[in-house]
């Protein structure tokens, strides 16, 4: 089964997440910040490794950003979604050099999050 | 205390008079003495004359007498020689001394001249910038006191104008950071509201119609403030300055036809007509297309929205002169010149009753006006009551890059 990390400062964001991804099959992890992503993925053996990220931008301690450039650092390659706050704005402070898989504002359309993670996980 | 130019002027005019005066008496007292010494010494001679020719007359020692009467005469020449000798070295004495005091003056004046152009051309140049947006401009001060003092007061209004300036720059970024805040803090609970509304509706057949109802209702109006707070976040940045556009050359057509198809699912439910009409061979325009997309879409919105069922839209783009003009008429029930007056204003909708029904946030034209401005273009409007709306955007055509001439 496809495992998908999620990772929001809201814990009624992580809840619908949650439930629309499982309702769609995938298997859900869950994370407070970026910290707790960069833990979570250090704990894993790489078979438990999950296969997709979806980060929000801005998070306490640790926002999604920093966490995705601590790990690509590290040479995880996992791909990766950015759910940013700012409409419009993604695009303006991207950073070039994470390979980001894509970017979905709030409020999060589903149809376009199932289908970028399926496009994702499909090579 | 940088010297004044009234103290110099002064000064200067009273050396000058000085000078002159001064010049005068000398030259004058010095004409009437050679002239005195000159009628004394003639008198003498002629007195000395005279008596000599009395001896003459007398027989006394003539050959003396006759000596001493062509000795007089020859000395009345010398005298008369001597004495426009004198005049005219007084009469050049005094020109000398006249044209170098007006020398003097001349070049006094010049070099005063000359101290004040400087600093009033830098005033000159400053306040052209300064004008021109250029805050940072300022002028040195120094000196005649007069620019000296015009030349502080200067910078001490630019000083206020810069500050000034900055704080308004301060309280713009306060007010584009609050609303970047709010729509952020907002966002996350709108999102929740949205996603389980949403997740209500995947499960609509175990809701009751009423419920059913009432999820729609909530979803409708979660909706409307996501595009409030879209929009209130455009103009945001487009006051701000930060409204950024990343132009591209681009068909108007596969534009046209974007727009169109996005919204060609609301015009078919309200059975309204949706057209579209594009004279062949357009050039590209160099537009954001996203941007671009963003104002159709917004006027077709409005179109579907305050048109009736079965109404007729059209959008159509021509080239005329140098810009494509991209229209979006309906046959809907257009509006006054009142309304039509102020229909970009923010938060200026069509007439109550009608607006009631219309979801839209008042905005949506206000901001297209700001977008097709930001490309160079223009935007207007034109409506009668009864006989329905056109909405057209003109956009600059990109100038075909000139043919570089051979260089000889």
């Amino acid at each position: 089964m496809t495992r998908v990390l999620v990772a929001d400062d809201s814990e009624t964001i992580l809840l619908l997440l949650r439930t629309r991804l499982e309702m769609a099959g995938y298997e859900v992890e869950t994370a407070a910040d970026g910290q707790e992503v960069v833990d979570a993925l250090h704990a894993k053996t790489p078979e438990q490794t999950p296969d997709v990220l979806l980060l929000d931008a801005m998070m306490p301690r640790k926002s999604g950003i920093d966490a995705l450039r601590e790990l690509r650092a590290e040479g995880v390659d996992t791909p990766a979604l950015i759910v940013s706050a700012h409409q419009g704005e993604s695009d303006a402070n991207a950073p070039t050099d994470l390979e980001i898989g894509g970017y979905l504002t709030k409020p999060i359309d589903f149809d376009l999050l199932l289908g970028s993670i399926a496009e994702l996980t499909a090579s | 205390m940088n010297p004044s130019l009234a103290n110099r002027l002064t000064i200067g005019f009273a050396i000058a008079f000085a000078v002159l005066t001064g010049l005068a008496v000398i030259g004058v007292g010095r004409f009437l003495q050679q002239r005195q010494d000159f009628e004394n010494a003639t008198a003498r001679s002629y007195q000395l004359e005279i008596a000599a020719r009395g001896r003459l007359a007398n027989g006394d020692h003539p050959a003396a007498a006759r000596a001493t009467i062509v000795g007089q005469h020859e000395r009345r020449q010398s005298l008369s020689d001597d004495i426009s000798g004198e005049t005219r070295d007084t009469a050049l004495l005094v020109g000398a001394g006249l044209i170098a005091g007006l020398t003097g003056a001349a070049l006094l004046f010049s070099g005063l001249i000359a101290s004040m152009r400087r600093p009033l051309e830098e005033l000159v140049d400053a306040s052209g910038r300064l004008a021109g947006g250029d805050l940072a401009a300022r002028v040195k001060v120094g000196g005649l006191s007069e620019t000296a003092v015009l030349g502080s007061a200067f910078n001490e209004m630019a000083d206020e104008l810069q500050r000034r300036a900055g704080e308004r720059d301060q309280l713009d970024r306060m007010k584009d950071e609050f609303v970047l805040t709010a729509s952020h803090e907002l966002r996350s609970p709108l999102t929740s509201v949205q996603g389980f509304a949403e997740l209500l509706m995947i499960e609509r057949e175990q809701l009751s119609p009423k419920q059913a109802d009432t999820v729609e209702i909530i979803l409708d109006n979660t909706r409307h403030l996501v595009r409030l707070l879209n929009d209130l976040l455009d103009l945001a940045r487009s006051d701000a300055g930060r409204l950024a556009i990343k132009p591209a050359l681009t068909e108007v057509g596969a534009l046209i036809g974007d727009a169109v198809k996005t919204m060609r699912g609301q015009t078919e439910s309200s059975r309204q007509t949706l057209s579209e009409s594009i004279e062949t061979g357009l050039p590209a325009v160099d537009v954001d297309p996203d941007r671009i997309r963003q104002v159709l879409v917004n006027l077709l919105t409005n179109a579907h929205e305050y048109c009736p069922e079965r109404a007729s839209i059209e959008v159509t783009a021509v080239l005329d002169g140098t810009e494509v003009e991209i229209a979006v008429t309906d046959d809907g029930p257009g509006m006054p010149a009142d309304q039509l007056e102020h229909i970009f204003d923010r938060f200026t909708r069509g007439d109550a009753g009608l607006t009631q029904r219309v979801g839209g946030t008042g905005l949506g034209l206000a901001i297209s006006k700001s977008l097709v401005e930001l490309h160079g273009g223009t935007i207007a409007a034109d409506s009668r009551p009864g006989e329905g709306s056109t909405f057209s955007i003109r956009l600059p055509v990109v100038a075909a890059e000139p043919e570089k001439a051979a260089a000889p």
